[in-house]
């Protein structure tokens, strides 16, 4: 069981992706593991045979565990050395064990220098481009029976681009069905349901994910004391500058609220119980949607020293790696303050929970041009056209009073509102 | 619309530019009273004064920091070089002081150097060369380089336009060589990559004059089908439009009438390497100058510089590849 980041003792076996027998090249996905901060994925750290798996799927281990066992002098194609009817002594490499483990192991066991297995098959292996390689695994072509056309028969984009396109007309002949407009209550196939009693679909466990979510979410509402406060900001400003620094509108606006969470640190704060501890580093967590799968709360260290540039390349980089699942435990960890932006899909309002041990959270809503009335220099009102968005805050009234957060609220719209690029 | 060569292009845009903004003056080595060595300026000094259209000593260095006094003050000089291989004279104050202005001191330098480049005419190693590169590597500076009559003009007056330093290569051999339709009045072209030629099969990477060399290289290309980029600003250079082309087409040839080393495709190579390697179906092959002086001896020169030749066979080692 690797170790997934400074603070994580232990992890469950989600999925085995190879099983015993299989031959594993090294950094291939061996299995799936759960810590309770991310998922992930284990490489394997060598080329070789599984021959034993040590950890079934659900259950948890220790970090340092010994996974599985794999056989690094066994060769791709070969059968497996219990199917061999002679006395070997397979050298064995602890899977996913930690780096140094895994060393002394090979160091002791004097093991030959694990072997590539050879990219295919005999002597005639072929090469293939890079992005003949790309097409085909997204295509999931055996590049094996493809005609090259290139010199010395290699085969070139437009060749496994010909083969995808001859083999999709074969797979997938073009239906007889007329195409029916989307509003049509007909499918095909679905007559003899129409009359019969419904047959709800098989229900499924809720995801890890979802499961941990739902966890956290309920313990806040159980733990906390949660208000909610809106304020309307106009964010003309920040509209400009979002313009001029190429980036968009949330890093902006977190600059702004960083720059009052200096100002307020009562609600850069955590409750645990009684105990009640001020931060005067601004850890920002950001969520980031995950799909339909659930989302994330990746985290911005020290954001107090970042520019909004900074912030937004920042963001950017943790909502790609938390898309692609690549974030560490320690990519998520030690928020004392949460921004959650779900104003992209037109939403107006929300009352957000606040992520725990912190005391408050804030909710970026849709930016929306609305008639405002506004105050020229000569103290004349006028009605104006702006881009206005809805701050939300919830926060824990354990831990502070509705007048600070109005007043907190206050500075993130004055900071917004008087934005100097 | 009107048709006009290259060169008038230039004179077109630097004089819409001229009588639009009074504070659009030029500064060079006998572009008053001579109308510039190749003419670029002819009839200016009577429509526009000798206040405005100023002939300089011949001491490049001299110019350029003149015209970067200028700038800070507010206005916005057009420096020519009279031949782009004079330009190292002056290379101070374009790569020191003009770059690194707005970085030390927050002025910007809005001015823009001229520079006739490249060969093709026997004009040997001190008046055939390409130094674009060297400019590309110093940070606070803009190089552009078009191709055709109607970028010319639209990249003069972006460059007069664009607060930075802008080092404009125009290329000599497309002067008198290239006519095109050129729109009336004042317009923008974008400091972007331009398709010179749809194509599937394959893309050159070029700009300036060799794009023309590419065209004519693959317009009959044994029925391949044959994507032209034009860069026109290498820098910024348009790194979306040169991943877009890639990833089309699979396959690129790059081409620079500069030295090799280091060459502004020496550049697109490397991002191509790094950006785009898995939509590689080939080597990315660079065809350009050796790193060698442009010989005077025409025969030499024409050994020395690309030829659509050279591009054919690039193209068609990669076709088959």
């Amino acid at each position: 069981m690797p170790q997934m980041g400074v603070s994580v003792a232990e992890g469950t076996v989600v999925e085995w992706r190879k099983q015993r027998g299989d031959w594993v090249e090294a950094d291939e996905t061996i299995c799936e593991i759960s810590t309770d901060k991310i998922d992930t994925e284990v490489p394997s750290p060598a080329s070789g045979r599984l021959i034993e798996v040590l950890v079934q799927v659900g259950a948890t281990v220790d970090v340092g565990t010994t996974l599985a066992r794999i056989a690094t002098d066994a060769r791709p194609g070969e059968p497996h050395s219990s199917e061999v009817d002679r006395p070997a002594a397979p050298t064995r490499a602890p899977a996913a064990a930690p780096p140094g483990a895994a060393g002394a192991a090979g160091a002791a066991g004097a093991a030959p220098p694990p072997v590539r297995a050879p990219a295919a098959r005999g002597a005639a292996a072929r090469r293939y481009s890079p992005v003949v390689q790309r097409i085909a695994d997204e295509h999931g072509v055996d590049l094996d029976e493809v005609e090259g056309s290139g010199r010395d028969g290699r085969v070139q984009k437009k060749d496994v681009m010909a083969y995808v396109q001859a083999r999709g007309g074969a797979a997938a002949p073009p239906s007889d069905e007329p195409t029916m407009h989307i509003e049509s209550p007909y499918r095909p196939g679905a007559g003899a349901s129409l009359s019969g009693p419904y047959v709800p679909p098989e229900g499924r466990p809720l995801s890890r994910m979802r499961q941990s979510i739902g966890e956290h979410m309920k313990r806040s509402q159980e733990t906390a004391a949660t208000c909610t406060t809106w304020i309307e900001v106009d964010v003309s400003r920040i509209e400009i500058a979002r313009r001029q620094l190429g980036i968009t509108a949330l890093p902006l606006i977190a600059r702004c609220t960083i720059g009052a969470l200096v100002e307020y640190p009562l609600l850069n704060a955590w409750l645990k119980g009684d105990v009640h501890t001020v931060h005067e580093q601004v850890n920002l967590g950001i969520a980031v949607a995950l799909g339909e799968d659930g989302l994330i709360v990746p985290v911005v260290r020290s954001a107090q020293d970042l520019s909004p540039e900074g912030l937004s390349r920042r963001i950017r980089d943790l909502a790609r790696r938390a898309r692609a699942r690549q974030l560490s435990p320690d990519d998520v960890r030690g928020a004392t303050f949460t921004i959650t932006n779900p104003g992209q899909f037109g939403s107006m309002m929300a009352t957000p929970v606040i992520a725990q041990p912190q005391v408050a959270i804030l909710d970026v809503e849709a930016i929306v041009k609305r008639p405002v009335v506004v105050t020229d220099a000569f103290g004349e009102d006028a009605i104006a056209i702006r881009p206005m968005v809805i701050l939300g805050l919830s926060w824990d009234h354990r831990a502070l009073d509705g007048a600070l957060a109005a007043r907190f609220l206050a500075s993130v719209k004055k900071r917004v509102e008087s934005y100097e690029a | 619309m009107t048709e006009m060569t290259y060169l008038r292009a230039i004179s077109d845009g630097l004089r819409t530019e001229m009588r639009e903004d009074d504070r659009v003056l030029l500064m060079g080595e006998d572009i008053g009273v001579y109308g510039g060595a190749f003419k670029v300026t002819d009839g200016f000094i009577e429509e526009f004064g000798a206040d405005r259209v100023m002939d300089t000593p011949l001491a490049e260095s001299g110019i350029v920091g003149t015209a970067v006094g200028a700038a800070v003050v507010g206005l916005r000089p057009v420096c020519e070089m009279q031949f782009a291989d004079f330009v190292s004279c002056g290379f101070d104050q374009i790569v020191n002081v003009a770059g690194k202005m707005l970085y030390r001191q927050g002025l910007p330098v809005n001015i823009t150097v001229r520079l006739p480049s490249g060969g093709g005419f026997s004009g040997g190693p001190f008046h055939s060369q390409n130094p674009e590169a060297w400019f590309m590597h110093s940070p606070g500076l803009k190089v552009v380089a078009p191709s055709t009559a109607e970028d010319a003009k639209g990249l003069i007056i972006a460059s007069i336009r664009d607060p930075n330093p802008v080092i404009y290569m125009e290329h000599k051999n497309l002067y008198r060589r290239v006519k095109g339709e050129v729109p009336e009045g004042s317009y923008e072209t974008p400091f972007k990559a331009r398709v010179a030629r749809e194509g599937d099969d394959l893309v050159v990477i070029t700009y300036g004059a060799m794009v023309h060399t590419a065209l004519e290289a693959t317009a009959d290309l044994d029925g391949a089908s044959v994507m032209v980029l034009d860069l026109r600003s290498l820098v910024p250079l348009d790194e979306d439009a040169i991943l877009r082309a890639v990833h089309h087409c699979s396959k690129v040839v790059v081409v620079d009438e500069a030295n090799q080393t280091c060459a502004a495709g020496a550049q697109v190579s490397a991002l191509i390497a790094e950006r785009a390697f898995e939509d590689l179906d080939g080597p990315v092959l660079r065809v350009a100058s050796p790193d060698a002086p442009i010989p005077f001896s025409p025969p030499l020169e024409a050994a020395v510089l690309p030829s659509v030749e050279r591009v054919r066979e690039a193209c068609r080692q990669l076709l088959e590849y």
